[in-house]
């Protein structure tokens, strides 16, 4: 089914061609080995490239909100921007701060990063661009995002900051809040596909994608997916713990050059991570937009490759994701905890045994419409 | 009919004032009564505080507002004036004078316990003038260093810069305030009060900080999340504006009133202008006061969107302060084409205003009254009804009215507590008595009530605007005045509604072309005093919200 | 009941309440920018003419100028700002006379109150819209506002304020004297 169409453009060949080719000449082990290397070298690269790229993406569309240009003076339309300051975050000095709790402080920032990186490789972003494909891909992900909440509360604590001691804790409180729900609302859609495997997950959206199977559920899934993802990625509204304008920067206050550039990244990379993940789960994934019997429409948006379909989904969810935070103020923490506690989570429990029925009962539009999904 | 009517009320203003007299004699029957452009009543200090509780508790007509408090270095005595007005009628007011030769030790008594207001403008007296006022719970200097060397506003000070150098080691706070008691066998006391508490977690907001709006050092002591007490300090960029103006003309002071409160720079300079003009008895002519009436409120739109634009930055909506910058800057265009300037308008001038405005300038503010009307409702979309902007300003930072009047808190904040302090309404002062304008009174006290007061009082402004904007009449636009300004003897007050609240002048003169003595009463002073009280109990986000919406300009206490 | 009616009402207008605010964000992203786009717009933008940034003593086409070295402007300046140094020459009939030597200004100084131009007796200064005035050091802040080797032009209209002044300029300058004669500047129009 999947390989229906030639697909030039796919790099399904290009792997299996290097496969073959190592294999041809190298024992087992050397295969794996520098299989590895080149895996974890070009997500590594795909890491700090997208970072980039989301970095100039959030801040040209935040001026068009705000009726501004935006960046525009470095490269054309200002598109190395970026890369600007990333050289320029390189060579920044990094301060050592007196009476901080020196090994922690320097540890924190490698948390956050290890634990979104950790995500980060387990995202299917194409076909044959999936690092690893565990059984429980859903529960792996879920897990190791919440790593990175160690990192923000080391840095409050070791920075010997009061500002940045507020902001980490409130930082604690959000996040174990909404995990909560982000979990749940994954959950929900693990009960539909019958699955945790990101691949089958995948190949099971074929013709109905899992917003559109579970219907109601689904899409209340999906919202509440959205609204505690964000959450989790620290932007506003839910920027607390960072909160410019009461805690000057939060847990972060007293980092600078790359350690902060690690904050940095690890901030729009989250936000990738939840938008990627809300793509594959909810969204179809890498697949293309494709209907039952229409043949030659298929035809044609199999030729797309599916990376292209990936990527443009979770552009889709970005920029999603910017609209609401230049669109709303802040929120308060106890505003924060009323939302998740009062409003997401009980809803959420609901859900899933609304989720759980409309699948024993079969009323999701698979089940229902089997001609037409 | 209408005459009658005006004869009636003079008439009964007349009586009560009358009555308002033998009230004075009677408790105090050693004061001086003179009738000076202000009732002024001097008595000697120890029957000052008795004079101040009668007044205020008299039931005809309570002297609860206290406008001014003015420390006067009267040369062998240092004195204080009081400025006190009804809070029902801004325009009953009266003056209390009282003073002390004990220039070694001058001591008088608080008011505090009746004029809550009174405690930071104690304060500043105490590190200005060197009075210590027994009663005040906290007689730390206002805007100095403890260790400064002299009392700037005597007229002996030496300014030496060798007595007070600049000093680059950091200093720590000192959270202990000196303090003098009278006991109940009325022998003073002279001790100490710890602000804070011994294991309170303190965090300094300011003075380096982005919500403070300046540079303001709120020292706060935090319960987890919530505001347990604030200790407030001043004077980080205190310019000693009313030192310099007693060596500088009426003119050249000018200058100086667009730099107190830089966001009613008009209103500020309009006021100096007509104290001076009212004690040198200058007819402006008609077409200056148009002009003056419709840039004073074209400036408050611009201090309105400016404060309404903070106040949604300090709620974390950045967009919103976008939106709020992009429509000031059409009105900073206008003043430029206007008077060549833009934050610092530099317009009104003694006897007039500066600059005519330009042949476009009609044209040019009724597209403005447009846009404007649009971009409000905008607004009312984007922002005022938000759930979580509610939330954020809802009940928060509640201040009644009795705290809003206790505390002079005045302007937009006054008003949404209830507190119906329109100077333009009670003393009305160039046009403001033949235009048609509601004053926006809110009885909720919080924060909400102050967001929305500052929206309606633009959509107000641009109502005045519309009125005056087509019947500029022609003729000069400054009145003819000598080339040097020397006021008559004597004690003047002007007071005006700026974009924050009441801004006042006092100027002393002795016959100079230089004020012997020159006072602004800063609104932003009273808004920062009433700040410890209506954030106490809430969360730290809150007290940020509650700043942007009592909208307080540090420039404007750091005279 | 109610309460549960109230929570979905509340929860429900919060929604809406959100949803119109993405709905104000999204007309604004169409709408156009208002960023100058400074320096590129050099040729097209327009400052007002009355926009004070500078101050010029304005020359004619012979070098020449109005300025009378009176000092008025001087006295009024409530920061110090303006130095003017002047020389007593002797003209060819024999008078002693007292010409321009530097008219000195200190942008750094100034705060555009435009009272040095308002009390000019001779209309000898005034304020110009040229805006770009950074420099790299501080010392080139203080300009000479005269041109080198430029003279007083000689006319009739004013020799009226030159003799009406040798009462203020007998006073030592140090002293702070208002010399104001209020003149309203007319509307230049546009």
């Amino acid at each position: 089914m999947i390989l229906n169409y030639s697909q030039p453009l796919e790099v399904t060949n290009l792997t299996s061609w290097l496969d073959s080719t190592l294999r041809g000449s190298l024992s087992e082990f050397w295969v794996l080995l520098i299989e590895f290397v080149i895996v974890g070298a070009l997500l590594l690269a795909a890491y700090a490239v997208i970072a980039l790229i989301l970095i100039y993406a959030e801040r040209k569309i935040t001026a068009f909100f705000q009726a501004r240009f935006g960046p525009n003076r470095v490269g054309k339309w200002g598109l190395l921007q970026s890369v600007a300051d990333m050289i320029k975050i390189l060579l920044k000095e990094i301060v050592k701060i007196n009476r901080s709790d020196r090994f922690l402080f320097f540890a924190a920032p490698f948390f956050m990063i290890v634990a979104s990186m950790l995500t980060f490789g387990a995202i299917p972003f194409g076909k044959a661009l999936h690092a690893i494909d565990f059984n429980i891909g859903v529960l792996y992900v879920t897990a190791v995002s919440s790593l990175g909440i160690i990192g923000v509360l080391l840095a409050g604590w070791s920075s010997n900051n009061k500002y940045s001691m507020i902001g980490a804790m409130r930082s604690g409180a959000q996040f174990v809040s909404y995990e909560l729900s982000a979990g749940f609302a994954l959950m929900t859609i693990v009960v539909l596909a019958g699955t945790m495997q990101f691949s089958t997950m995948i190949e099971g959206q074929r013709y109905c994608w899992n917003i559109f199977n579970g219907h109601i559920s689904s899409m209340i899934a999906f919202v509440i997916y959205l609204i505690s993802g964000h959450a989790e990625t620290n932007r506003g509204p839910f920027d607390l713990p960072e909160a410019e304008s009461e805690l000057t920067a939060g847990y972060h206050t007293e980092y600078s050059g790359l350690q902060f550039g690690f904050y940095y990244l690890a901030e729009y990379l989250n936000m990738f991570i939840i938008a990627s993940i809300a793509t594959t789960v909810f969204l179809g994934g890498y697949l293309p937009i494709q209907v039952k019997g229409w043949v030659d429409f298929n035809g044609i948006m199999d030729y797309i490759p599916s990376y292209v379909w990936f990527f443009g989904k979770t552009a889709v969810l970005i920029f999603l994701s910017l609209w609401v935070r230049w669109s709303f103020p802040r929120l308060r923490i106890d505003q924060l905890l009323n939302l998740e506690w009062k409003y997401l989570l009980p809803i959420n429990l609901v859900n899933i045994v609304l989720m759980v029925i409309l699948v024993l009962t079969g009323l999701t539009l698979t089940d229902l419409l089997p001609g037409i999904f | 009919m209408r005459i009658d009517q005006r004869n009636k009320k003079t008439f009964d203003i007349y009586n009560i004032m009358e009555n308002i007299k033998k009230l004075i004699l009677n408790t105090v029957p050693t004061a001086v009564i003179e009738e000076k452009q202000k009732l002024t009543v001097t008595v000697t200090f120890d029957k000052l505080h008795l004079l101040a509780k009668t007044l205020k508790e008299n039931a005809a007509l309570p002297f609860d507002f206290l406008v001014k408090l003015i420390g006067v270095d009267r040369g062998e005595e240092l004195g204080v004036n009081y400025l006190l007005c009804s809070s029902t009628d801004l325009s009953k007011e009266l003056v209390l004078k009282t003073g002390t030769t004990d220039r070694e030790n001058p001591l008088l008594y608080s008011i505090t316990d009746l004029f809550e207001t009174a405690q930071y403008n104690e304060r500043e007296v105490f590190a200005l003038l060197g009075i210590r006022f027994i009663n005040n719970p906290d007689m730390r200097k206002f805007f100095l260093n403890a260790d400064w060397v002299g009392y700037p506003l005597r007229k002996d000070y030496d300014a030496n810069p060798e007595l007070n150098p600049l000093s680059l080691e950091s200093v720590d706070m000192i959270d202990i305030a000196p303090r003098i008691t009278e006991n109940e066998k009325g022998e003073l006391v002279e001790d100490t009060v710890n602000i804070f508490g011994e294991d309170d977690y303190i965090i300094n907001i300011g003075p380096q900080h982005p919500s403070t709006h300046g540079v303001m050092h709120f020292r706060t002591a935090l319960d987890g999340e919530i505001v347990k007490k604030i200790d407030v300090h001043s004077g980080y960029i205190h310019r000693g504006i009313e030192k310099l103006s007693e060596s500088l003309t009426y003119p050249q002071i000018l200058h100086f009133t667009d730099r107190l409160d830089y966001l009613s720079a008009n209103i500020n300079r309009h006021g100096l202008c007509m104290a001076v003009e009212k004690a040198a008895e200058i007819e402006v002519p008609e077409r200056a006061q148009y002009i003056r009436t419709i840039m004073d409120e074209l400036n408050r739109i611009d201090s309105h969107l400016l404060a309404w634009a903070c106040q949604t930055n300090d709620l974390g909506a950045t967009t919103a302060f976008i939106y709020g910058m992009r429509e000031r800057e059409i009105i900073l265009d206008i003043f430029e084409k206007t008077c060549g300037g833009r934050l610092i308008i530099n317009q009104n001038v003694v006897g007039g205003v500066m600059f005519d405005i330009y042949n476009e300038f009609q044209k040019d503010v009724k597209s403005f009254i447009i846009y404007m009307r649009d971009k409000l409702k905008e607004y009312d979309r984007f922002f005022s009804h938000n759930v979580i902007a509610l939330g954020r300003m809802v009940t928060i930072g509640v201040l009644s009215k009795e705290d809003a009047i206790n505390y002079a808190v005045t302007g937009p904040a006054g008003r949404g507590s209830g507190w119906s302090c329109d100077i333009r309404k009670h003393i009305p002062y160039a046009l403001y008595d033949k235009v048609d304008f509601k004053e926006i009174i809110r009885t909720e006290g919080d924060s909400y009530a102050r967001y929305l007061n500052r929206l309606d009082e633009i959509e107000e402004s641009l109502h005045i605007i519309e009125q005056l904007i087509d019947n500029v009449p022609e003729g000069d636009i400054c009145a003819k005045v000598k080339p040097i300004i020397r006021l008559p003897e004597g004690e003047y007050y002007s007071r005006v509604e700026a974009c924050r609240g009441e801004f006042g002048v006092f100027i002393e003169s002795r016959g100079d072309k230089f004020p012997y003595r020159l006072k602004f009463r800063s609104p932003s002073m009273a808004l920062v005093s009433a700040m410890p009280l209506i954030c106490q109990n809430e969360k730290v986000s809150d007290f940020i919200g509650i700043g942007g919406s009592m909208d307080y300009v540090i420039p404007d206490i750091d005279r | 009941m109610r309460s549960i009616a109230k929570y979905f009402s509340g929860l429900f207008i919060g929604i809406s309440s959100l949803l119109k605010g993405m709905s104000v964000t999204w007309r604004e992203l169409w709408t156009k920018k208002v960023t100058q786009q400074y320096p590129e717009n050099r040729d097209t933008l327009v400052i007002s003419d009355r926009f004070r940034c500078e101050l010029v003593m304005p020359h004619d086409e012979n070098n020449e100028h109005a300025c009378t070295a009176c000092g008025i402007c001087q006295m009024n300046c409530p920061n110090g700002t303006i130095v003017v140094t002047s020389q007593m020459i002797e003209t060819e009939d024999g008078k002693k006379k007292k010409i321009l030597d530097t008219h000195q200004w200190d942008l750094g100084m100034c705060t555009f109150c435009n009272l040095c131009v308002i009390t000019c007796p001779s209309d000898a200064i005034k304020f110009e819209n040229t805006y770009e005035n950074a420099v790299f050091t501080r010392s080139k802040l203080v300009q000479k506002i005269n041109h080198e080797g430029s003279k007083l032009r000689e006319k009739k209209k004013e020799v009226k304020p030159v003799e009406a002044k040798p009462v203020v300029e007998a006073k030592p300058v140090v002293e702070k004297k208002a010399v104001e004669e209020v003149k309203p500047e007319e509307p230049k129009a546009e």
